[in-house]
C-alpha cells in the first residue's frame, strides 16, 4: 500500500511529459538538424529507459521503437531510390529509369550522391526524433490522469486524445494475446502476412475499447457540468518546472547563439533531455 | 420511476426492429432482472434508460421514455449521470483512471461535487462495497470480481436512483457472483436503489428479483412477477426446468421454494456405466509457473494432473487461481519454472507450428482472437488452408455443429455462440487429440449452451480425444464434465468425479443437487434419465 503511494507522489504532473514534447518539438523544428534530432532522440530513449514501469503504457514503447526504425528504413529507402538529382561525389549507382519528360528534374534509381544519402539521413532522423519524442511522452505519462486534468470545456478534444493515447498502448498488450492466438491456429506470427492478420482482430478490439470508453465517460456526466471539481487535485510544482526549464534554456540558447559548436550543443540538449530523469 | 410509452427502436440497415410499441413502468426500490436470447436487445434496452441510445450509440428511437421525471429525448447521458448509474458489460474498458479510489471518484468530479461532500461519498461507498482495503490499488492488478465491485462502486457514488447492470456476473467465479448479488439485494433493500439487471445465468441471480422484463427478440416485451413469466418463458433456469420436468405445477424461485412443493424424491439412481477410457492425452508433473520475474508470486506451484483419451475435465476455481495458466501449459505458452508437460508423450514446447494445431486445440477466452477473416466463408477456408485439410471441411464441420447464419455475415457481427462455434469448428478441422476451452459459457445463453453440449460430448465419444475446460459455470460442469480439478492460489486442491466433488461444495453445488439432496443427480439430464427409465 504505501509503495504505491510513494510512486504517485513521484510522478509528474500528467500534463508535464506532453509539455515536455512539445518543447521538444519545436526545438527539433527551429534547429532543423540532424545532429540535434539524434541526441533528442538518444535522450528521449535514454529517458524511457530510466523511467521503468511494468504498466502497459509503458510497455508500449518497444514498439513505438520498432516503428521509428520502420520509418527511418522507408524513408532512407524513399530518398536513395526517389527525388531529384543532387551533386557530389557518386557512391554507387544502382539501375534506374528515365521518366518521361513531364517529370522532369525526378529521377528513379541512378547515382547515388553522398549528398544524396545525407540529404536522406538528415530527413530520416527528423522523423525518428519526431516519433520518439511522442512515443516517449505517451509511455511515460499515465493516459487515465491525462483525461482527469484536461479542462473539460474541450469534451471532444479531450475525448479524441485519451482514446488516442490510450488506445495505441492497450493495443500492444492485445498484439501479444493475439499473436499467442495465432500459435494457437497453426501459424508462425513472425513475417510481413501475419501483421495483416494480428492488425484485424486488434484494431477491432481497440475500435470497440474506445467506443465502450466513450460510452462510459458520457454516461458519468463527464464534460456536461461547467465546474468539476477535484477529489485529489495534482499539483505543478518546482520539481516540475525544473525538469521543464531543461529544454526550454536549451532552445533559448540555441536561438540566441545559432554560432555554437555542434557537438556542445548537442550534449546540452541531450542532458536538457534527460533532466526529468535525473530529478525524479 | 422509469417509464416506457409506446417506445420502439430500430437500428439503420437492421432488418428487425429491437422493441416495437412498448410501455412498461418500473416502480421505485425494484430489482428487475431483464432477460432474453443473446442478441435479443437487453443491453440495447439498458442503454434506452439512460439515453446513450440514441444519444452516444445512433438508432432510430420513437415513443418516450421518462426516467425520475426527465425525458432520455431530451437530454443527453451525461446530464443523467446523477440519476441513472450505469456498469457495462466490460467494465475494465470502461474504467477511466487507474487507481481504485479515483476511478469512484470520477462521476463526483465531474459533477461538480465540493472535495468534502466528495471525500465522505467516496468513503461511504468504499464501505458499502468493501473496497476500502483496495482503495489505493491499480484497477488492473484486482480480480474480475474486485473490479465489478469497482464499478459498481463508481456508479453508486452519486447516490443514483436507478442502477443499470449489462451481465454482472458473467465473468465472476460462483463466490464472487454470489458476493455481488447480495450487495445489490442489500442496496434495493436498504437503500431504495431501482435495480435493473440483464443476466443469462439465471440460477445466479432468480433468488433476489422482484420481477422480470423478458425480451422476444422479436419486438415485443413482457414484464411480470418472475413466477408469471418464468413459467411460460423459454428462458428458465435449471431450478425450473426440474419443476417442469417432475410437473409440480409450481414455479419455485429458490431451492427452498422447491423443496417446499416437490415430493420426496429418493431413488438411487442407476448409475451410469463409466466411460471406456483411453490412453493418456495431458499429463502435467509437478509444474510450477510464474509470471513474475524475481518469482515472488506464483501462479501454479506444484501441479500434477492427467488428462486421458473420451473425458471430459472441467478446471475451476476462483478469479486468478491460476486455471488459464494451467491451460496454457498444453500449448507451451505459460512461463514454466518446474516440471514438465506432455502432450501424447511430447513436450508441447517441441511442437512446431502445424504440429501443435493437430495435438491440442485451444480456444482462449476470447474466441473472436482466433478469427481475423472477414466473413464466415473466408474464415473457413482461411482454416482449411492453415489446417492443411481438403477445403470445405471446416464449413462442414461447422454446420454439423449448429445451424450457421449467413455464410457473407462478418465473424465479429454474429451471435456470442455462433462465434464460439466458428471456432471450434476451426480447431476441430485439424482434429486435435486435446481440445481445450477457457471458459466458454461467458455471454451464452441457454441455447447456446445447450448446442455447446451436445458438440463436446459429440468430440469426446470416441476415446481417442479429450476436452479440458476452465469455467465459472456450475451447471456446464454439471452437463458434460466427468471430472473436476479445482484450483485455488496455483494448487491443486480436489480432483475427482464431478458427482462427488461438486456435491461436496455448497458453493459450487449445482441447483438440481441442492434441490434434491438426497439423490446423486446433479443434472437435469441424469433427471431425464430417471423420469425415461422409470415410465
Amino acid at each position: 500500500m504505501r509503495t504505491s503511494r510513494r510512486a504517485r507522489k513521484e510522478n509528474f504532473h500528467p500534463l508535464f511529459f506532453w509539455l515536455w514534447a512539445i518543447t521538444l518539438l519545436v526545438i527539433l523544428l527551429v534547429s532543423n538538424s540532424a545532429l540535434v534530432s539524434l541526441s533528442i532522440s538518444a535522450g528521449a530513449i535514454a529517458l524511457v529507459l530510466m523511467k521503468p514501469s511494468n504498466t502497459y503504457w509503458y510497455q508500449s514503447f518497444r514498439w513505438s521503437i520498432r516503428l521509428a526504425a520502420l520509418a527511418f528504413t522507408l524513408r532512407m529507402a524513399f530518398g536513395v531510390i526517389i527525388g531529384v538529382p543532387m551533386p557530389g561525389r557518386v557512391l554507387f549507382t544502382i539501375p534506374g529509369i528515365t521518366l518521361p519528360d513531364l517529370f522532369v528534374g525526378i529521377r528513379l534509381g541512378g547515382d547515388v550522391t553522398s549528398q544524396r544519402l545525407i540529404s536522406a539521413f538528415h530527413e530520416a532522423s527528423l522523423l525518428v526524433a519526431l516519433i520518439l519524442i511522442f512515443a516517449a511522452a505517451s509511455a511515460l505519462s499515465n493516459p487515465h490522469e491525462f483525461l482527469r486534468v484536461l479542462p473539460r470545456k474541450y469534451y471532444g478534444i479531450g475525448l479524441a486524445t485519451v482514446i488516442a493515447s490510450s488506445v495505441a498502448p492497450q493495443s500492444a498488450r492485445s498484439i501479444q494475446r493475439v499473436r499467442a492466438a495465432r500459435r494457437l491456429r497453426g501459424e508462425n506470427s513472425t513475417g510481413i502476412a501475419s501483421y495483416r492478420k494480428v492488425g484485424i482482430p486488434v484494431l477491432e478490439e481497440s475500435l470497440e475499447r474506445s467506443i465502450d470508453l466513450a460510452a462510459s465517460l458520457e454516461s458519468r456526466g463527464y464534460g456536461y457540468f461547467p465546474n468539476p471539481s477535484r477529489y485529489r487535485p495534482h499539483i505543478w510544482r518546482l520539481r516540475e518546472t525544473l525538469a521543464l526549464a531543461g529544454p526550454i534554456y536549451a532552445l533559448i540558447f540555441l536561438l540566441l547563439l545559432p554560432a555554437v559548436s555542434g557537438v556542445l550543443l548537442a550534449g546540452l540538449l541531450l542532458f536538457a533531455v534527460i533532466t526529468p530523469g535525473l530529478i525524479s | 420511476m422509469i417509464t416506457f410509452s409506446n417506445v420502439s427502436l430500430i437500428y439503420p440497415n437492421a432488418e428487425r426492429t429491437i422493441v416495437e410499441n412498448v410501455s412498461f413502468t418500473v416502480n421505485e426500490g425494484e430489482l428487475l432482472l431483464l432477460i432474453g436470447h443473446t442478441g435479443a436487445g437487453k443491453s440495447s434496452l439498458l442503454k434506452l434508460i439512460n439515453g446513450l441510445i440514441p444519444h452516444h450509440t445512433g438508432g432510430i428511437l420513437t415513443g418516450e421514455i421518462n426516467v425520475a421525471g426527465r425525458s432520455t429525448r431530451a437530454i443527453k447521458p451525461g446530464e443523467l449521470a446523477d440519476i441513472v448509474g450505469i456498469v457495462g458489460q466490460n467494465p475494465i474498458n470502461g474504467f477511466v483512471s487507474d487507481i481504485v479510489e479515483d476511478e469512484i471518484a470520477f462521476s463526483l468530479e465531474s459533477l461538480g461535487v465540493a472535495p468534502e461532500i466528495m471525500r465522505k461519498r467516496v468513503e461511504e461507498v468504499l464501505d458499502l462495497l468493501a473496497l476500502a482495503p483496495l482503495r489505493r490499488r491499480n484497477i488492473s492488478e484486482l480480480s474480475g470480481g474486485e473490479q465489478q465491485r469497482v464499478a459498481i462502486a463508481a456508479a453508486l457514488v452519486t447516490n443514483p436512483k436507478v442502477l443499470l447492470l449489462d451481465e454482472p456476473t458473467s465473468a465472476l467465479d460462483p463466490s464472487a457472483a454470489e458476493e455481488v448479488l447480495s450487495i445489490l439485494h442489500r442496496l434495493v433493500h436498504d437503500l431504495g436503489l431501482t435495480v435493473i439487471l440483464a443476466e443469462h445465468r439465471l440460477e445466479r441471480v432468480i433468488g433476489f428479483v422482484d420481477r422480470i422484463i423478458l425480451i422476444h427478440g422479436d419486438g415485443t416485451v413482457d414484464l411480470g412477477p418472475a413466477r408469471q413469466i418464468l413459467s411460460k418463458s423459454p428462458i428458465a433456469p435449471p431450478l425450473v426446468e426440474l419443476a417442469k420436468k417432475f410437473e409440480l405445477g409450481q414455479i419455485p424461485l429458490s431451492i427452498r421454494e422447491f423443496r417446499k412443493f416437490a415430493p420426496e424424491i429418493s431413488e438411487t439412481m442407476v448409475q451410469a456405466a463409466g466411460k471406456n477410457l483411453g490412453d493418456t492425452i495431458l499429463a502435467i508433473n509437478s509444474v510450477s509457473a510464474s509470471y513474475d520475474q524475481d518469482l515472488r508470486s506464483k501462479a501454479l506451484s506444484d501441479v500434477s494432473i492427467k488428462v486421458s483419451g473420451g473425458e471430459i475435465v472441467a478446471l475451476m476455481g476462483r478469479n486468478g487461481a491460476g486455471k488459464t495458466t494451467l491451460l496454457k501449459c498444453a500449448v507451451g505458452q505459460a512461463p514454466l519454472t518446474k516440471g514438465e508437460v506432455r502432450v501424447k508423450a511430447r513436450d508441447p514446447k517441441s511442437f512446431t507450428d502445424k504440429e501443435l494445431i493437430r495435438f491440442v486445440g485451444y480456444i482462449p477466452q476470447d474466441a473472436g482472437d482466433l478469427l481475423y477473416g472477414q466473413s464466415i466463408k473466408q474464415e473457413c477456408d482461411l482454416a482449411d488452408l492453415d489446417n492443411g485439410v481438403e477445403s470445405g471441411r471446416t464449413l462442414a464441420i461447422y454446420s454439423d455443429l449448429m445451424k450457421i447464419p449467413s455464410l457473407n455475415s462478418h465473424p465479429r457481427d454474429i451471435s456470442e455462440g455462433q462465434r464460439l462455434g466458428l471456432a471450434l469448428s476451426i480447431i476441430l478441422s485439424a482434429q486435435p487429440a486435446l481440445v481445450i476451452l477457457d471458459e466458454p459459457t461467458r455471454g451464452l445463453d441457454y441455447e447456446a449452451k445447450k448446442v455447446l453440449i451436445t458438440n463436446l460430448k459429440q468430440i469426446t465419444s470416441e476415446s481417442n480425444r479429450a476436452v479440458l475446460i476452465s469455467t465459472h459455470d456450475v451447471e456446464l460442469v454439471a452437463e458434460v464434465a466427468d471430472r473436476v480439478i479445482f484450483l485455488a492460489d496455483g494448487e491443486v486442491i480436489a480432483d475427482g468425479g464431478s458427482r462427488e466433488v461438486l456435491k461436496a461444495s455448497p458453493a459450487f453445488a449445482p441447483q438440481v443437487s441442492k434441490a434434491l439432496p438426497n439423490n446423486s443427480w446433479i443434472s437435469l439430464s441424469d433427471v431425464e434419465r430417471y423420469l425415461s427409465e422409470k415410465n
